[in-house]
């Protein structure tokens, strides 16, 4: 739909939408992504940037390597998990150092966005 | 001009998204029949909608469906096809693909599987490359594909390595080994995705240049046997070695390294009886050029080249393929003006170039002299993970460079799809940076330049007042009359602060 509203003795107008609970909006050559519950920016992503031990997947996509199994101790920054989607791979690090407490996921597996693969312990 | 030997009336598209609709079209405009073959998810797609005929050959799973020789083959007989165009990625390179087609009766528009077999496989080409002297980047290209051997030959080359999928291109399969320790993992990556991409897992090291720019020359032969090149294009802005932002011709070669370049194109193209369209990739470093490889198919960036040449790169191997000439050698050819091609990915630039899918919303490409976009999907197409994320392509034509940046730029703002994130925000950034403008950026560019996902602007005193009034408006729509809006401000928790 467009918008137009006059703002500050301006006329200005957007186009905008809403999808999925998302509302998207294209003014002044920048679309934005808006997630109206919250009133913040859409994350697009399952985790927030707090370091929590809590590895999930940041997209839909399949396991293809597990380096780590439970017990194993990880640094921080240690790569833990392989990812694969839209042919390219993605590998995901613990965020914090720590001992691997529980694997939610096995090589192979497809797995949604946000869903939990490995739990770190902080050590 | 035209020596009709096999006239096509009925032509298989083996591939999708954007490049399957630049093929309908050429058909369109020749009066050629298309089928596509499909996988199941790709019934949302523009090409599904555009096509005369098609064929579902498999499921999502690329193995299963696109890379799936046996269904493409039987999928294109089935619809009564006499001809099969691969596009890129998937089976265009696949000498094995090319030999399936001739072998059911069908014409594979590309070169023959034996010059796929020399040029196409990097190993291969590299031999002929160096036998007919010319410039090759050092490095490991043997048999032994144990990954112990290719870490000591990693060693031996000295870091950084760069370890590439033989049956590759696009980034896939691709990585570069900085340091000894994480050769072992990195190797084993390549493989693992190489086997996935390409269905074999076969890798090759070369020394990585590491202030090089990426150039490389269009070729084409023709159904005479004859091979020209139609210049050169600069490819030096890559992520992860995938190609983000390509242009046509390069700001970088002078006259003279433009004719030495060309000339050792044609020559490898010659060597290896090209057919069709293809191209000779090279890097460039302190006045040096080295062969990288050939890409033996129609490439994602042919389009610049089409803008400043005049041609129609797809419609000319389609006419190649039925034995036509379409070469004149009677005239020059000359380059006109400049030509940039953005890469439209659906990944979200605030996170690093994280892939993001979802339901397309209103997609709008802003039309005007000199523009021109390539996409496969529209409104109502679901963006999903199972293929690439390149979800359209933005070119612009003017008469220099700098006009052609400042055409791009705008074309980018004003270009609208909701329902994904994409890295248009990221696009204008690059074609903004100094050594963009400048023209000297290398390979490495993005890497130096923008090491960090981008940061998302918080909103204007402009946009909160739009996004106040689109809220009420879905509200109004949505709530029956009378009852008040259920929806919150988005701002509410803001204002209360204030």
């Amino acid at each position: 739909m467009d918008i137009k509203i006059r703002h500050e003795g301006r006329d200005i107008s957007a186009v905008a939408e809403m999808i999925n609970g998302t509302l998207w909006i294209h003014y002044a050559g920048r679309t934005r992504a808006i997630e109206p519950q919250t009133g913040r920016r859409a994350r697009g992503r399952a985790h927030g940037a707090e370091a929590s031990g809590e590895l999930r997947a940041p997209m839909p996509g399949k396991i293809t390597k597990l380096f780590k199994k439970t017990g194993d101790t990880v640094e921080r920054g240690e790569a833990v998990i392989v990812m694969e989607a839209m042919k390219m791979e993605y590998t995901l690090k613990a965020d914090i150092p720590g001992v691997v407490e529980a694997v939610h996921c096995a090589v192979g597996d497809q797995v949604g966005l946000g869903q939990d693969l490995v739990k770190v312990k902080p050590s | 001009m035209e020596r009709p030997v096999k006239k096509i009336t009925r032509l298989a598209i083996a591939n999708r998204g954007e490049v399957a609709v630049r093929i309908l079209r050429a058909c369109e405009e020749l009066g050629i029949e298309t089928v596509l073959l499909h996988s199941e998810p790709d019934t949302q797609s523009r090409a599904w909608r555009m096509a005369d005929k098609r064929i579902c050959i498999g499921p999502a799973a690329t193995a299963e469906s696109y890379l799936n020789i046996e269904a493409n083959v039987r999928g294109a007989l089935a619809a009564g096809a006499q001809a099969l165009h691969p596009g890129f990625g998937f089976l265009s390179e696949n000498a094995d693909f090319a030999e399936a087609c001739a072998a059911a009766g069908l014409i594979f528009v590309g070169p023959s599987a034996a010059s796929i077999r020399q040029l196409g496989d990097k190993v291969h080409c590299k031999a002929l490359a160096k036998a007919a002297g010319l410039p090759l980047v050092p490095g490991y290209e043997g048999e032994d594909q144990s990954v112990a051997h290719l870490v000591k030959e990693a060693e031996a080359i000295g870091y950084p390595v760069i370890v590439k999928a033989a049956a590759g291109g696009g980034g896939r399969g691709m990585k570069l080994i900085r340091e000894s320790k994480d050769a072992r993992e990195l190797i084993e990556s390549a493989q693992r995705e190489a086997l996935s991409a390409f269905g074999s897992a076969k890798v090759f090291l070369e020394k990585y240049l590491d202030r090089a720019k990426h150039i490389e020359f269009q070729i084409f032969g023709d159904a005479s046997g004859q091979v020209v090149h139609y210049f050169d294009r600069e490819c030096s802005v890559q992520r992860r070695h995938q190609k983000i932002i390509e242009e046509a011709t390069s700001p970088s070669l002078t006259e003279d390294l433009r004719r030495r370049m060309g000339e050792a194109a044609v020559a490898i193209g010659v060597i290896g009886k090209y057919r069709g369209a293809g191209t000779v990739e090279f890097l460039l470093q302190d006045g040096q050029f080295y062969l990288l490889e050939v890409n033996t198919r129609l490439q994602v960036e042919h389009p610049v080249t089409e803008m400043v040449m005049g041609i129609d790169l797809v419609k000319a191997q389609i006419l190649t393929a039925q034995g036509d000439y379409v070469i004149d050698s009677t005239k020059p050819r000359v380059s006109h003006g400049h030509s940039i091609e953005c890469r439209i990915y659906a990944e979200n630039p605030y996170l690093g170039g994280l892939p993001s899918t979802g339901l397309l919303g209103r997609v709008e490409w802003p039309e005007g002299p000199g523009r021109r976009f390539e996409y496969g999907f529209e409104s109502g197409d679901e963006i999903t993970s199972h293929y690439d994320p390149m979800i359209a392509k933005a070119i612009v034509w003017d008469e220099t460079r700098g006009r052609a940046i400042q055409k791009m730029i705008r074309t980018l703002q004003d270009s609208i799809v909701f329902g994904v994130q994409t890295n248009i925000p990221y696009l204008i950034e690059i074609l903004s940076h100094p050594e963009f403008v400048q023209g000297t950026m290398t390979t490495r560019f993005i890497e130096k330049n923008f090491p960090n996902p981008l940061t998302n602007p918080e909103p204007t005193s402009d946009e909160k007042a739009l996004i106040e009034a689109a809220m009420k408006q879905i509200a109004a729509r949505s709530a029956p009359a009378g009852a008040g809006s259920s929806i919150p401000s988005p701002f509410a928790g803001e204002w209360r602060a204030v």
